[in-house]
Formats: C-alpha cells, structure tokens, sequence
C-alpha cells in the first residue's frame, strides 16, 4: 500500500525458553497505515513475537527499530508509550470492575485528585460509539457477554491511542455482524496511519482485511505474501509445511434415526440475568449419523441452548419438551445427561473444559472413571490405558499423557475434551465453538473425527460463529435468532449469506435493501 | 557481687571433699523409679557441680508471668552454678507437654514448672520427678504429689484480704460491689471469687453484678460499659486482677463515673504497667500482691540442688495490700537489686 | 491429517523434567531432610550424644504432631476441593469435651463414647459442608462460623471447665483402655497417638491412589466448572470431603483427650493454622486441585521437628515464632516459583 518507512522493525529476533526455542530468526516490519496478517500454526512463534513487541518478553536477542530507531523495552508500559498496544486472546478485564474503569485501569483520570468518573465514562462512550457499540460505560464488565467484552478490549487499546496496534484473535468471540463492525474500525485506524498487526486463525478474514501477511514456522519466517492474491490451500500449505487437501470432510452417511427432538422449547427462569438469552421457542431434530450446526448471533441463544439440553443451563419452568430417542427427557444435571448419552463440549475449554495444571490423562478420563473402575475404585493401569487409547484415537501430540494439559496447543487440548467426552460413549454430541484459537491442522483433524463420528451412527450438534465451518462441516444448519430457532437450511443448497441472513432477521427472499 | 564469688569458691572446695560419695551417680539410674526423697538426694550434688534448670512457663501473655521468669533470671544470675532455660507453652497444654518433654531430653537437673492446667500436665510432671528429677510447681498446681514443692500465693487468702479490706475501710457502712470475674473455670478466678465472699461476710457489702471478662483488660472495659448502664450505684467494683480494673477504670472514666467507685484490684506486679504504679496514680483504691514465687523457686532449687537440704512440700507465699499509702515505697523494694 | 505433522516443539514437556520441577514435587520431603539434617547438626549433645536422635526424642516428634497431622490429613482434601476448614481447633475441643463427658459424667461404654464423637464431628463438617455448597457461602465465613460455633458448644457441654478424666472402673472414672492413648506400646516405644496418625495418613494415601472420588477432589479444585461439566457430584464430593475433615478433627479430639487427661473447651486455639501451615509447606495449593497427602505428612513431621530442635536449644519462644513463618513463606516460595521457571 504505502512504501513509507516502517513504524516498527523487528530483525532477527530469537528467544529461548529453557531448552526451547521459541523464535529463531523472525523479520517483522508494520508500514503506517497497513493490516499486517501474522500467521502459523499454534507454537510457530507468533504469540512470543508479539510478546517481545509489546514489551512483555524483555530478554531476548535481535532488533527493534521504533520510527527508525533502536528500542528496548522495558515493560508494557515503556512500549504502550511508543505507541505500540496489544490485544490479548485472553481477556485482560478486572470483572467487577466496570467498562469505564477496565479502558482507564492503570490510568485513570483525576480532577484535582478526585477520580473524575464522569470524564471516563464519557471518553469511554466515545470510544465505544466509534467502534459501533452500544454499552452503558458504567456496567460492571462481569454482566458483558464474551463477545461484548473482547469489544471492551479492542476499545481500550483503541483508547490508547496507539500507533501500531496488535489484535490477537480478536474476533474468536465476536458474531459476524461484530466482525464487520471491527473491520470497519481496522479500516479507518488503517486510514488514520495506524499499523495493525492481526493474528488470526480465519482465512477469509485475512483475505478481507489484511493487505500483507507473514508465516511464521517453526519459530522462523516462512515469508511474506499478499493475501488477496494467495489461496488458502496456499497459506495453509505455508503453515504446516505440506499440502493439503480440502479442509472440510463433509460425511456422506446414510442418516438414521431421529436420535433427539427438541419440540418449542422455552425457559422461563425466575431471575433473569443480563446477557443470557434463554431458548424461547426452539424447535430441531438431529438424526443419527447427523451433523447439524447451530448459526446465530452473538446473543441469539447458541450456548443457552446446549447448556439446556446437557441440563446445565438456567433454572426455571421449561416448556416444551426435548425427546431423546423417542422418549421424552428433563435433563436436570450434567450426570443426567451423561447417564443418557448426551455429552457436551463447552465453548471455552480453558473455563469450562479442562484442568488446566492436570495431566493429560486425568482430563481424559474424569468424566469415564465408573466404566474404568468398580465400587468407587479405580485402577490406575486400566486409567492409563485408557487415556492412551483416546491419545492415539484422538491422534493427540504429547510428549507423556502424564503432561499437564496447559503445555498442549489449543487443537490437542480441544482434543483432550473431545477424547473425555468419548469416553463417555454418547449418542448425542453437543459442541460448542469447539474450533475456537484451534490451528488449521487440528481444526481438520476435528472436523474428520466428527464425520468419523456420525459415519458409527453419533447425533452432533454443532455451534459455531464461522459460517464456512457450519457450512463446509454440517449436512444442516439450523438458525437461532433472539432464542428462537427461525429458519434449517440443507447445506447442500445453502449459501452462507442465506444463513446470515437468517440469523439477522432480514428477508430470505429477495434482499432489499 | 565480691560475696558472692568467696561464697562461691569457699562451696567449691567444700564440695570437693563432701559430694565425691554422690558423684558416681549419672544419668543412668535415672530411669530408675526412684522415690521422692531418693530423687533428691541423687539430684543434690553440692555447690561443685554446673546445673541446668529448666522453667517451662505456661505462656508469657500475661504480664504477671513475664514478671515471674524475670524474677527466676535475676535470682538464678546470682548462683553461679545455675544455668535456667525457659519454654513457653503460649497457653497450650500440648506445647506444654512437648516443652516438659524437650527440657527432659536435654537433661536438666531440676525442672521448674508453672502449669497451664493441672490435668493434662501432672502425668508428665510425674514422670519427670520419678525419673530423679527435682520438681518445683509454681503458682498453678498439678494434681496428686509427684513433685518436690508446690510454692504459690493462696488465691482464697488474697480474696478474703480484699474483701476485708472492701468491708472494713473502703465501706464499713456496706454498700453495693460489682464484681468483674478472671476467666470461668479457671481455679484463681474460682478461688478469689470465694475469698472474696468470705471475706465481705457479715457486713453490708452486697454484691450487685457480677461478670467474667477472662483477665483481659479489653474486656474488662466492654463489661464495665454494660455495667454501669445496667447499675446507678455503685460503690466498690472489685476486679480478680489489676487489668480487668483498669478496663473497667477506663470505662467508668468514659462514662464520667469514676467519681464515687472505688477499684479494687488483684496482683499488684511492681512493673510500670501494673497495679503499685495505678494505686500510686489513683486509678486503684487498692491491689493484693500476688507474688509470682520467682526467687522463692531459685531458693528451693539451691536447697535441692546445692545444700542438699529439704524443702517443705508447700510453700504459701504471703500476700501485701497495697494502697495509696504504701505503693510507692512498696514499688521500690520490689525494684531494689537486693 | 496422519501423524506426520510437523512435531510440535516439546517446549513444557522439556522443561516439566527439569531438576527444580522435580525438586517442586518433592519439595516438602526434601524440606523435611534439609530441616531433619539442620537439627542433627544443632543437637544438644550433652555427653557427646546427638539427643535429638534419640529413640525417644524422634518417637516424641510424632506423637507431638499426631493431632495436627490427624486433621492435616482432612484438611488437605478441603483445600484439594478449594475450601478451607477453619473449625478444626473448635471442633477438636468439643470433641475432647464430648469424649471426658460421655466417658466420665455419663459413664458410656468406650466404643459408644467414641462412636458418638466421631458421628458429632463427621455430622459438623458436613453441615458446614452443606451450608457452603448449598447456600453458596465460601467457605472461608461458614467454618469462621463454625469456628465459633464448635467452640461456644465445648464451653456449653463443659460447663465452661476442663473436664478431667480419672481412669479406673469406678462412678465418674473412664475405662482404662482409654488411657492408652496417652501411652506407648511396642515396649513402651512407639507412642500410640503417633500410631494413629501413621495410620490415617497411610490409610488416606492408599484411598487416595486408587479411588475414583480422589479423581473428582482434585477435578473439583482444579476447575469446578469443567468437574460439573464432566459429570462430577460436585455437591456430594465437598460435602463429604468436609464431614471427613470434621471426622480427622474428632479422632485428634479424642486422641487430644486422651493425651491429657482432660477435655479442655479451651485447647487448640489457633490449631488450624498450625494445620493449615502444615499442608502449605506440604506443597498443597490454597487454590485447590494441586497436592499430596504424603506432602502434608512431611509438611506436618517438619514443623514438629523444627518446633523440637528449636525447643531442645531453647531458643526464645518470640525468636521461634518468626523462624516458623520464614520456613513457611520460604515452603511457598518454593511452590510457587519451582514448577515454572
């Protein structure tokens, strides 16, 4: 775009942590006014990179030019104030806290010594305004979405006013329409001059927004490329060192019988929360051998829903009913569930799916330990071989299945859940984002083990926020808009502006707008 | 400080001719179970010998207790042959236990004790005097008579004094008492309780409110304050130690009713905190010593241990009412080096 | 898609083999050696014998920590599930209350005394077990609740007074074979509360090593959520977990008890945090999910053996107070910073 000198040059950076190296020889340069795409697999280096550029890694070998001149950081801090900002994948927010409170934390205004609440509000509703949201700045961040919270994030490194921003996977928790919203915002920083530094997963979102990109490999550069004229196959290929065939596995299976009903489901639970969208009319099948997605906005009950049928979700007067195998169930708890063959993978496995600091193995076979013991005992041979067995099925890569499981990528990790919930031997499948900070290798390997899984005859319910994943993944989609299930297209004919559409609430026929 | 070095040398050659028999007694007949006096006469091994003491002290929160190993330190520093190590149980029965068990393991030659409380304590005591060991219990007691001398203040005694005095100088008319209790239970609380009545029977003294504040000044204090809401007259608050009327002092002073009550305390410790020092400055009308037995307990050790004499099995100590007109010269004996 | 990936960097896997790591696991044993060898070194040695070694002195090391090493063992599973029980000194009192009442007042044969308070301290924790899960109140304000209640109802079943046991088969004496616990058995070597404390805590490591509620303890403190998610009885595995804390606290009452002679409404003030103390340095996490019961046995044997040498050199009781907090902070330091770097 521009050929103006860089505002910030990374040159041969290396950083070793203990016996490991990191990065080896990473070349980075930001141009004013672009969005510069990092890619590569989970462990290529990328996280460290940007570590090192916002001034979190300080011992490390290599340069860094800021404007043209040697920087060392010291801190965050020191590199907030050359204009250099970073928004983490994980959410930096204080929750009890408010969003005012959380943009201003560490920095907050004072008017004759006083904190000047008023001043922080309203320079937080600007912000806000301008990235398009609309949230009170007074409201605690713990009563926000997901979603709606990674937009309080990008406002407050917008708030910095920074003149390189980086964006790690800012949009895993953002719906499409929020997507666009942030794009919007990207383009203008762009315009402004700001350089953007973008990590993400989503091929179709770099090809939109990113004007370069660079792989990273193996902690090295694999090189830089212009993504509007480079394939995905090409850049996945890029990543992983091999080509690679289609990264979808639609099944081809025959499709069974209808394994679970849902039949004008509501909730009405007696002390509402903010932000939860309870199911309030859904109506689905899912046959055997089945894969059906779950598409909606940010908002429109994805998660709600599931939690309900794994009996985990609000509690309240349901209405009605949910049919598993033909016989009506109330799921009340995850042990029920699970006793009938309903298992579930949870949208944030770092929250809800995993001991983080356990091992691999206790991951594994917590939720399965009655069938690998008796009376309350367990062996811990039979354990052992267990979760080898789910290791090797699962194809997960580790070192020992005695590791913890944070020393995994976020594909093996997601594996570990996935191989827990097996074990279980469900019929029915309920995932949540389950491809969520995944790499594009793993993301395959899930997307093939749930075609494995439906080809034995298991129900999957999928939700997802990436259209390509429901669609490329799923032999139906079923729409949720504002807790009701509106439209449930075929894939087959489907096109994923037809699903968006949906899950707006525009015209399917005929848009006019 | 010259005596004391004659005297010393002068036992020293002494020893020399008359403990040679004793000498061939070690630590291995201890385990015997030796007798009471048999105990003594192995331990005693005249003034030729070094001995180790050790002092096992209930806990040292209290100021009173403080007072007590520093009165054994001072009077122990002045018999060269006396080396004492404390413990402190920090109120604890079982470190108690455990402290007599350590003192044990390292060999003392005469254990000096003031127990936290006498069951959980007196099966160790046993064991420590029929292994040979001299015993002195100070202050509190153990149960049954395995030690060589019990020396403590009669708690009775001191109550019955306060209430003479309460009856017979403060109010010869009678008058209206609010007793502020130690903590229930515990024997001194119990026993000063008694005295007290014993000593205000037969008068008209009567004894109008009556709380527990568990020694502790701070609650002292709380309870005067529900007290005086609780009583409009009252003549004589008679407290079962000096902190607890202090508290209750405090109290009435916030209250502006100091004026017409007169504080009657317990203990008397000549330290700048205690009670001489508040009957000096007119917060107490009174205070009963309660000598802590410290020296006294030195003296019996050097009779066991160095002058192979006997001691009798218990030793009363003497109580002293102190009042405006005694405290300040009663403060500076007490403080004297001698 | 097969396994010939690219390998991903074995960057943790490397460093989790680290010496320090494996340092970290064993950290209170290896604290437990350290301290064991410190006290050789500063033995007393009157007559050229290391007392410190001593038969006697080491056997009295046990028993000096058998009460709180009882209830370490409890609290540990507490902490595992992310609690904290900070009722045990309370509960340890009224149990040594109940033992001296039921035997001495109401003349209760010893295996029905016993029954009893074993049943009031499983019954106590499991109500504040319930009471934290159920009501949703920490855990931390139910058993400071606890704390006081426990100790209010010691001083009420007392009488306010410590009760003294006389031994014998007489009225107002308690059977005799309750003062075995206050004694020594294998020729007079081996104290018996040192005994039970073996015994819990060897009984505790083996249910722990193979039993499938040990899998959910450590699933519920390392993330409750996902253990809920999993299908884990969340509820049922902290209730319980708490009433067996409740239960350890009541062996130790009785062993307390039996001990001294008494039943003290006011012994064990300020016990659980010796306890607490012992399962930190123990390498237990407050957090939960992470640690051993063989870390808190050392934990435990560890403060008892600093406490005795400290105390055979009599050295200031004020002096020993801070050596045990620097050990303690120094036991931490060691958890926290071992396993990372």
């Amino acid at each position: 775009m521009s050929d103006s000198a860089p505002l910030v040059a990374l040159t041969g950076i290396a950083k070793r942590y203990g016996g490991v190296q990191a990065c080896r020889d990473i070349d980075l340069t930001v141009r004013p006014g672009e969005v510069h795409a990092l890619l590569g697999e989970n462990g290529a280096g990328k996280s460290t990179l940007m570590r090192i550029l916002s001034g979190d890694v300080t011992d490390f070998v290599g340069e860094i030019e800021v404007a043209g001149q040697p920087r060392r950081f010291a801190g965050p801090a020191d590199a907030q104030g050359a204009g250099i900002a970073m928004i983490h994948q994980e959410l930096d927010l204080v929750p009890a806290l408010s969003i005012a409170e959380n943009v201003f934390l560490g920095r907050e205004l004072r008017r004759v010594g006083r904190l000047d609440r008023r001043g922080m509000q309203q320079r937080t509703a600007a912000v806000l305004e301008r990235i398009g949201v609309r949230l009170n700045p007074a409201r605690p961040v713990e009563q926000l979405r997901t979603g709606e919270q990674q937009l309080v994030v990008i406002a407050k490194a917008l708030s910095l006013d920074a003149r390189v921003l980086i964006m790690d996977e800012p949009t895993s928790a953002l719906s499409s329409s929020e997507v666009d919203r942030l794009f919007d915002v990207t383009r203008e920083l762009r315009r402004d001059g700001v350089g953007v530094v973008y990590i993400s997963h989503r091929m179709d979102e770099i090809a939109r927004i990113a004007d370069r990109a660079t792989v990273l490999r193996n902690g090295e550069t694999v090189g830089t490329f212009d993504p509007r004229t480079m394939s995905t196959a090409q850049v996945v290929e890029a990543m992983i060192g091999r080509p690679v065939q289609s990264v979808f596995t639609t099944s081809d299976v025959e499709r069974g019988d209808e394994l679970l009903r849902v039949e004008d489901l509501a909730v009405r639970h007696r002390r509402p929360r903010p932000g939860r969208r309870d199911p309030d009319g859904i109506s689905l099948t899912v046959r055997a051998g089945e894969i059906v997605g779950l598409a909606g906005l940010l908002g429109a009950g994805r998660t709600e829903l599931l939690e309900t049928l794994y009996g985990v979700g609000s509690a309240g007067p349901t209405s009605g009913q949910v049919l598993l195998g033909g016989d009506p169930i109330t799921p009340r708890s995850a042990r029920y569930a699970l006793r009938n063959g309903i298992a579930f993978v949870p949208e944030d496995r770092r929250v809800a799916g995993l001991v983080l600091f356990h091992s691999v193995l206790a991951n594994t076979v917590i939720a399965s330990l009655g069938s690998i013991g008796r009376l309350g005992l367990v062996s811990a041979r039979r354990e052992r071989r267990a979760a080898q067995d789910s290791a090797a099925r699962l194809g997960i890569k580790t070192a020992a299945i005695s590791d913890p499981v944070d020393t995994l990528s976020g594909g093996n990790q997601q594996k570990v859940v996935l191989g827990r919930v097996l074990r279980t031997q469900p019929r029915v499948l309920l995932l949540d984002e389950p491809t969520r900070g995944v790499d594009v290798g793993a993301k395959a390997e899930i997307y093939e083990l749930l075609g494995e899984l439906a080809g034995q005859g298991l129900g999957v319910l999928l939700a997802s926020s990436e259209l390509p994943e429901l669609i490329g993944v799923c032999d139906r989609v079923v729409v949720l808009r504002a807790g009701r299930s509106v439209a449930d297209f075929d894939t087959a004919q489907a096109r994923e502006a037809d699903v968006l559409a949906a899950a707006m609430g525009e015209q399917l026929t005929g848009a006019t707008s | 400080m010259m005596r004391d070095t004659t005297r010393a040398v002068a036992g020293l050659l002494a020893a020399g001719l008359l403990v040679l028999p004793a000498c061939g007694t070690t630590s291995e007949n201890r385990g015997g179970a030796a007798g009471g006096q048999q105990a003594r006469a192995d331990a005693c091994k005249g003034p030729g010998e070094d001995y180790r003491i050790g002092m096992s002290q209930a806990n040292l929160a209290e100021p009173y207790r403080v007072r007590m190993n520093e009165d054994i330190r001072t009077a122990a520093a002045k018999v060269p042959q006396f080396e004492v190590q404390f413990a402190d149980a920090a109120q604890d029965n079982s470190q108690q236990v455990n402290d007599v068990q350590n003192l044990m393991t390292n060999q003392v030659d005469l254990l000096i004790i003031s127990p936290n409380e006498a069951a959980p304590l007196t099966s160790e005591v046993a064991q420590a005097y029929n292994q040979g060991t001299p015993v002195i219990v100070l202050d509190r007691k153990v149960n049954g008579d395995a030690y060589s001398t019990f020396i403590g203040a009669d708690n009775v005694e001191i109550g019955r004094k306060a209430g003479q005095h309460v009856a017979q100088t403060l109010l010869p008319q009678g008058g209206k008492v609010v007793e502020i209790r130690g903590l229930p239970g515990s024997t001194p609380a119990q026993e000063r309780g008694d005295g007290f009545r014993q000593g205000i029977k037969g008068s008209k003294v009567q004894i109008v409110d009556s709380q527990a504040a568990d020694w502790l000044r701070d609650k002292g204090r709380e309870q005067m304050d529900a007290i005086l809401k609780s009583q409009p007259q009252i003549d004589v608050l008679f407290s079962h130690n000096d902190p607890m009327a202090e508290g209750a002092y405090l109290a009435a002073e916030e209250a502006g009713r100091t004026q017409g009550i007169d504080f009657v305390g317990i203990d008397a410790l000549p330290i700048p905190s205690g009670g001489i020092k508040a009957v000096e400055q007119g917060r107490l009308a009174a205070s009963l010593a309660y000598p802590t037995g410290g020296e006294e307990a030195i003296e019996a050790a050097k009779k066991l241990l160095i002058s192979c004499e006997n001691v009798p099995k218990t030793q009363t100590l003497e109580t002293e009412l102190v009042t405006q007109r005694n405290a300040s010269q009663v403060y500076s004996r007490e403080n004297s080096p001698g | 898609m097969t396994a010939t990936l690219t390998p991903t960097p074995q960057r943790e896997g490397a460093r989790r083999r680290s010496p320090l790591a494996w340092l970290a696991r064993f950290q209170s044993v290896l604290g437990l050696v350290v301290v064991f060898v410190g006290a050789i070194v500063f033995s007393p040695t009157p007559d050229g014998e290391i007392i410190f070694l001593s038969g006697e002195n080491l056997t009295n090391i046990v028993r000096a920590v058998s009460e709180i090493g009882i209830i370490a063992v409890g609290m540990t599973l507490v902490i595992l599930v992310g609690g904290i029980d900070l009722s045990v000194g309370s509960v340890l009192s009224l149990a040594a209350v109940g033992s001296a009442v039921l035997l001495v007042d109401n003349q209760l044969p010893l295996a029905a005394a016993m029954a009893l308070v074993l049943l009031v301290g499983l019954v106590f924790g499991a109500l504040q077990g319930a009471a934290s899960t159920l009501l949703g109140i920490q855990a931390f304000i139910v058993t400071l609740a606890g704390l006081s209640i426990a100790r209010g109802l010691a001083r009420l079943w007392s009488g306010g007074q410590a009760v003294p046991i006389a031994y014998g088969s007489g009225p107002g004496e308690a059977p005799i074979a309750f003062s075995l616990l206050g004694e020594r058995t294998f020729n007079g070597i081996v104290p018996i509360p040192a005994l039970i404390f073996v015994a819990v805590a060897g009984g505790a490591i083996a249910f722990l090593r193979i039993s499938a509620f040990s899998r959910h303890v450590y699933a519920i403190g390392g993330n409750e959520k996902a253990a809920r998610l999993s299908g884990v009885p969340v509820t049922r595995v902290k209730i319980t977990v708490f009433a067996v804390c409740g239960l350890l606290a009541a062996l130790a009452g009785i062993v307390h008890a039996g001990q001294l002679n008494q039943g003290g409404p006011n012994d064990a003030i300020g016990y659980e945090l010796d306890v607490i103390a012992a399962v930190v340095i123990g390498g237990t996490a407050l957090s939960g999910g992470r640690g051993t019961v063989i870390g808190t046995v050392a934990g435990a044997l560890l403060l008892g053996v600093l406490n005795n040498i400290l105390g055979l050199n009599s050295v200031d009781e004020n002096v020993q107070l801070v050596i045990k907090g620097l050990v303690i902070v120094a036991a931490a330091a060691v958890a926290r910073f071992a396993p990372r770097t």
